[in-house]
């Protein structure tokens, strides 16, 4: 068996703030234009797409996170899903979506790694390199940002109070973390 | 020894915190609380520093940052060591050491003294006019103006401490925390609005926080006091962040702002440790309010630079704030009420005021009758006409003023002084809104520029005295009612205060005082850093410079460390006054970021060392490191270069990894490539659009190679595309152009072809990418994947299929950029790492090979397959490139295919790609190398040049891709490669050199 081999394989505790990788989840981007498009969806993951800009819909297990007027990314809440699942979920969006000419479906889960944060001073951090306003961004419950961070695009997602997850490609995100283990002994 | 200055009173030095210092080697005792100034000031201490051009001895002039004079060196450690500090603006803490800059050998007996007794025969303009002549001389002029230019020494080894950023955002940011910063912050603070209040002290309230005397009172209490008790107050709002010893640097367009904040500058070394030495705050506001209040603006008069001589208002603040008299026998000279203020303040500590020179006539506002009260001396009327004294005043010549000001008249009176307050006036600090893009207007009355604010970018306003109000009632009444209407306020906490003030009730304005002597003979200084003088702006006049800007070049005003905060104004008055032009109309030069100087450091903030550039790493990089892989950077991949193996060079490394790949396996990390999903019922449409080729056509399951083009027509970029399903594609770009290319695509699709139904999505991190090329490599896949049909027939080259290693899902592609029968596995990235490490135990057999890049890239250059970016440049078109065949004719239409039909683009005589072979096969040609035909005619026509060149170890001879002047039609041509020490002889060939046939491919 292929073992999964993560990039970021460390818990990390500073003053108010806790990070930590969260793997293996299943991320999906979804895009169209299609009317029917969110009806199937609803369906599939018994949550509909937001149209708002830079909110979520949610519910116990996925996420659904606007990205673009056709674009939104798929995660899953539930990191005990075996790969067998995850396929399964993706085959079923595939040929509801993809298949059907709906729009398209394609698995990401590789190409983000999820990184939680947590704590008072998150955002403290984060703007240490990040021009986001986060005024707005933190009062709102399922808010999503897509912005940089030193530099490196993420995209964030206000899950909780003083909780937020943050998404950077794979091949950034040891970069990155590098970046966010150094700033954060300055807070 | 040192005399101590220091009386006992105030509340903001802690006088129970003794700290030592060192300035020149002398060790000194100082308090918490000092600024550098302040300390050296107690210790008697004034001579501190040397003028840039004439040496002349130079004090303390000010207690901020329009110091012009006491610029000194920090520390003497190499990787830490500071130059032009101000002495008036640096903290005092233990183990300071500061030396005098622009000296030699000390700042008491400096050789360049000597300039001063040489200062007639420099005036302004010496070095334009002296070092022009003769042209052949000026390197000499240069060795020897280089040495003497500048202050201070940079530090020469990498700056040790740590620097930040901070990006905030806020409601309302105020600037400075004088009374008006105060006001304006409380009433924002009040309303609710997230605000931040910054000022560059670490003690906020400004000149009043210190100002104690009856003459000015806030609801019937002193102001000090009044304002000590609303700042105390601030800590009832959690919504104000009031930020400290931070300094605005530069405030950009839409209320985008960049602040330095201090935050270990004021500590001991062993206090630092670890710790952020500065952070650069960029901040967003929604409002600024710029309250950075007003500095106050010397006298211009013959020598009115010596040490000991200060601004007025400093001595004040040097007394009330710092409990440091600056002399024994002080002597004040104003145009004003300022100096009044000061003289209170120095008796009321027991230091004695000589005299009062004063160049109006009369006052009568409550200040001056205070002091008539007293029985301070006050000459009116009179004006200094010179002062002794070489490393300290020791006395002033006064002659009374004629009635129009322009000369002296009466006798010289001299008066002894050790040390001697100026005070002509306060000028706004307009800088901020300037750099904001305001525009200024010119008050006459006040001889003053204020901002216009009818000319003010939106959501900014300035308040207090850099609007032009000076004093107190005016300025808390108008702060009020500005911010009122500025935060949308109806009633403010503030609006029944009762102000009580001192009225000043005469001005008398002169730029240039006059002396008893003509002024050639005299040196009333303007800049005092840069050695300018009034004789030196009315020579610039004569030599027919008009312009202020002009002006300020020539003569140098205004342009060192202080930026002209003190010398601006006058040379504006004399330049109005000589030419008798009025000053408004004459404007103010420039001023640009940043108002207060910024570190490197800062402005780099943690973006250093290994945060300097950004790096992508593969799934596989650990791989690599462990097994001694050399990197190159790639974009901002590390990609494995080459796997060098017992010491083995670089160039032996590439040879054996190219041989082991023709000859064995090879096995490559090709997941930098760019990958891009396609999706939607337009895909093949789109492709057909975007590539030179047509897609409509290829059967799923099968790939092809594609080239796209800019408008131009020129190459952008290239890749295998591969057809998963009937409206589904993934699409490779080159490593360094996915972005871009992703860019470009997306944005075709939204404002040139929204009709088209396609969807793109980068995969390039979901996927890695293990190419396994050789004459094995069929081995080693059926070793990994048994039942995967690997048969030429089923899983033809250029084909792919779908399939499993172990439970997970990947994609296997027969493609090919090294000649060899190759297949590239893709598999998610968290995944890859022991695909590699399983292809790598099932090649071992097969002596399977890792290579980097540059085998690649040579594996590759045997095949004659470009590299975009290496052998294309944006010049170059399919057809120079010799791949006409890729370009569909038949098709209707595709990006850049109207170019290609340009009179430009059909020439004949265009660069075209082409092989080189040396005459001597072991000659390898350096990248770059230019491609000549005659060395001999002059001069010589360059025809192209090399873009790729190695050695292949499986030709056994030197190869090399070129671009070439009609390259195509000379097949054969021997041409040259002049280089530094020799000629190299080459010929044309085709641009393939191995496997013509492409035999290999189905090895």
């Amino acid at each position: 068996m292929l073992n999964f081999n993560s990039t970021i394989k460390q818990k990390k505790t500073y003053s108010d703030i806790k990070i930590e990788e969260i793997e293996p989840i299943i991320k999906i981007n979804l895009r169209s234009k299609k009317r029917e498009f969110s009806k199937k969806i609803g369906k599939i993951l018994s949550i509909l797409p937001p149209t708002e800009a830079n909110t979520s819909s949610g519910n116990e297990d996925y996420n659904l996170l606007w990205l673009s007027p056709d674009e939104w990314l798929v995660y899953s809440n539930n990191k005990n899903q075996s790969l067998k699942e995850q396929i399964d979920m993706e085959d079923k969006l595939f040929d509801e979506i993809s298949k059907l000419n709906q729009g398209a479906v394609t698995n990401v889960s590789d190409h983000w790694v999820m990184i939680n944060f947590k704590g008072h001073k998150i955002y403290d951090l984060l703007s240490k390199s990040c021009p986001f306003n986060f005024n707005e961004f933190k009062r709102k419950k399922g808010s999503v940002a897509q912005t940089l961070v030193n530099h490196v695009d993420v995209i964030l997602h206000n899950k909780y109070d003083n909780e937020l997850n943050l998404f950077v490609r794979r091949s950034f995100s040891e970069d990155l973390w590098l970046w966010i283990n150094d700033s954060a002994r300055f807070i | 020894m040192s005399k101590n200055l220091r009386i006992n009173k105030n509340n903001f030095i802690d006088q129970t915190i003794r700290i030592s210092f060192k300035f020149n080697g002398q060790k000194l005792f100082g308090f918490k609380g000092d600024t550098l100034a302040s300390a050296l000031l107690a210790n008697d201490i004034h001579l501190v520093g040397r003028s840039f051009k004439y040496h002349r001895p130079r004090g303390i002039m000010t207690c901020g940052s329009e110091e012009p004079n006491a610029i000194v060196q920090i520390g003497n450690d190499p990787s830490s060591t500071e130059p032009n500090v101000r002495a008036t603006e640096i903290e005092l803490y233990e183990g300071l050491e500061a030396y005098s800059q622009n000296c030699w050998p000390s700042v008491n007996f400096d050789i360049g003294g000597i300039n001063n007794f040489l200062s007639p025969l420099l005036p302004a303009g010496f070095y334009y006019k002296t070092f022009m002549w003769p042209a052949s001389f000026w390197e000499k002029y240069e060795f020897f103006i280089r040495h003497s230019a500048g202050l201070g020494k940079s530090p020469t080894k990498p700056d040790t401490d740590l620097y930040d950023h901070q990006y905030a955002h806020c409601d309302v940011l105020i600037i400075g925390g004088g009374i008006s910063g105060i006001l304006s912050a409380k009433l924002a603070a009040e309303k609710g609005l997230n605000t931040i209040l910054i000022d560059d002290k670490n003690c906020l309230g400004g000149s009043t926080i210190y100002q104690e005397d009856d003459c000015f009172k806030i609801n019937n209490d002193y102001s000090n006091k009044w304002l000590k008790k609303e700042i105390d107050n601030f800590k009832n709002y959690p919504n104000l962040l009031i930020k400290k010893r931070t300094s605005l640097a530069a405030f950009h367009g839409y209320n985008y702002l960049l602040a330095k904040e201090n935050l270990t500058d004021h500590l001991g070394a062993n206090e630092r440790k670890n710790k952020i030495r500065q952070r650069l705050w960029k901040i967003r506001a929604k409002k600024v309010v710029i309250a950075t209040g007003s500095i106050e603006r010397p006298l211009i008069f013959n020598n009115n630079d010596r040490p000991g001589i200060l601004l007025s208002s400093s001595i004040k603040k040097y007394i009330d704030f710092f409990g440091v008299k600056n002399g024994n026998e002080i002597s004040l000279f104003t145009n004003n009420d300022s100096a009044y203020e000061t003289a209170i303040s120095l008796n009321k500590s027991g230091v004695k005021v000589n005299t009062i020179i004063d160049i109006r006539e009369n006052s009568t506002s409550s200040l001056v009758k205070k002091i008539q009260k007293i029985g301070i001396n006050i000459l009116w009327g009179h004006t200094i006409v010179n002062t002794n004294g070489y490393k300290r005043i020791k006395s002033i010549n006064v002659q009374k003023l004629s009635a129009n000001g322009e000369s002296v008249v009466g006798k010289r009176i001299k008066i002894n002084c050790d040390c001697l307050g100026m005070s002509g006036g306060w000028t706004p600090m307009v800088h901020l809104f300037t750099q904001s893009g305001g525009k200024l207007k010119f008050k006459d009355k006040d001889y003053i520029f204020i901002p216009d604010m009818n000319k003010s970018p939106s959501d900014q306003i300035s308040v207090g005295s850099c609007n032009g109000n000076f004093e107190l009632d005016d300025l808390i009444s108008n702060t009020i009612k500005n911010i009122k209407i500025f935060l949308d306020l109806d009633k403010t906490i503030y609006d029944n205060l009762n102000v009580v003030c001192s009225k000043e009730s005469e001005k008398r304005n002169i730029w240039l005082l006059p002396s008893d002597k003509p002024l050639s003979k005299t040196k009333p200084f303007l800049d005092f850093q840069n050695d300018s003088t009034a004789k030196d702006v009315k020579l610039a006049l004569r030599e027919g410079f008009k312009s202020i800007e002009h002006v300020k070049r020539y003569t140098t005003t205004g342009m060192g460390t202080d930026q002209g905060k003190l010398s601006n104004m006058h040379a504006l008055g004399i330049i109005a006054d000589t030419t008798g032009t009025n000053m408004g109309d004459l404007g103010t030069t420039t001023f640009r970021p940043p108002f207060t100087p910024l570190t490197f450091g800062s402005i780099v903030g943690r973006n250093v060392g290994e945060f300097f550039d950004h790096t992508r790493k593969t799934a596989i990089h650990d791989w690599h490191v462990e097994n001694n892989a050399k990197f190159e950077n790639v974009g901002q991949w590390k990609r494995a270069w080459y796997f060098p193996k017992n010491n083995e060079t670089m160039f032996q490394a590439v040879q054996r990894e190219s041989k082991a790949a023709r000859d064995g396996a090879g096995i490559l990390d090709a997941s930098t490539l760019g990958k891009i999903d396609i999706q939607g019922t337009d895909a093949s449409e789109f492709l057909n659009r975007v590539y030179t080729n047509a897609w409509s056509k290829l059967a799923i399951g099968k790939c092809r190679y594609g080239l796209m083009l800019n408008e131009d027509g020129m190459v952008y970029d290239d890749g295998v595309t591969t057809r998963l399903g009937e409206n589904h594609y993934i699409m490779t770009t080159t490593t360094g152009g996915a972005a871009n290319v992703l860019s470009k695509l997306e944005d075709y699709l939204q404002t040139e072809w929204p009709e088209l139904d396609v969807y793109l999505t980068t995969v390039t991190d979901q996927y890695s990418t293990i190419s396994i090329c050789g004459p094995r490599s069929k081995n080693i896949v059926k070793k990994i994947i048994p039942d995967l049909d690997l048969s030429d027939v089923n899983f033809p080259h250029m084909s792919f299929k779908n399939s499993k290693i172990d439970n997970v899902n990947c994609r296997i592609m027969r493609i090919s950029f090294t000649g060899e029968h190759s297949y590239e596995i893709n598999i998610q990235s968290n995944y890859a790492k022991d695909v590699w490490i399983k292809c790598m135990e099932a090649g071992k057999e097969f002596n399977i090979t890792p290579y980097g890049t540059e085998t690649m890239h040579l594996l590759r250059a045997e095949k004659g397959f470009i590299i975009t970016g290496q052998d294309t440049d944006g010049t170059l078109t399919p057809s120079d490139l010799q791949m006409d065949w890729i370009i569909g004719k038949k098709k209707y239409d595709f990006i850049g295919k109207r170019s290609l039909y340009r009179s430009d683009t059909i020439r004949e005589d265009r660069k075209q790609l082409v092989g080189l072979l040396t005459e001597d096969p072991l000659e390898v040609l350096e990248e770059g190398a230019q491609l000549v035909e005659d060395i001999n005619k002059k001069p010589v026509e360059m025809l192209g040049h090399v873009t790729s060149s190695y050695f292949s170890p499986n030709l056994k001879k030197s190869i090399a891709l070129a671009v070439v002047r009609s390259g195509k039609k000379l097949k054969g041509k021997r041409l040259i490669v002049p280089m530094e020490n020799k000629n190299i002889n080459v010929t044309i060939t085709d641009t393939v050199f191995y496997d013509k046939e492409n035999k290999r491919l189905n090895a």
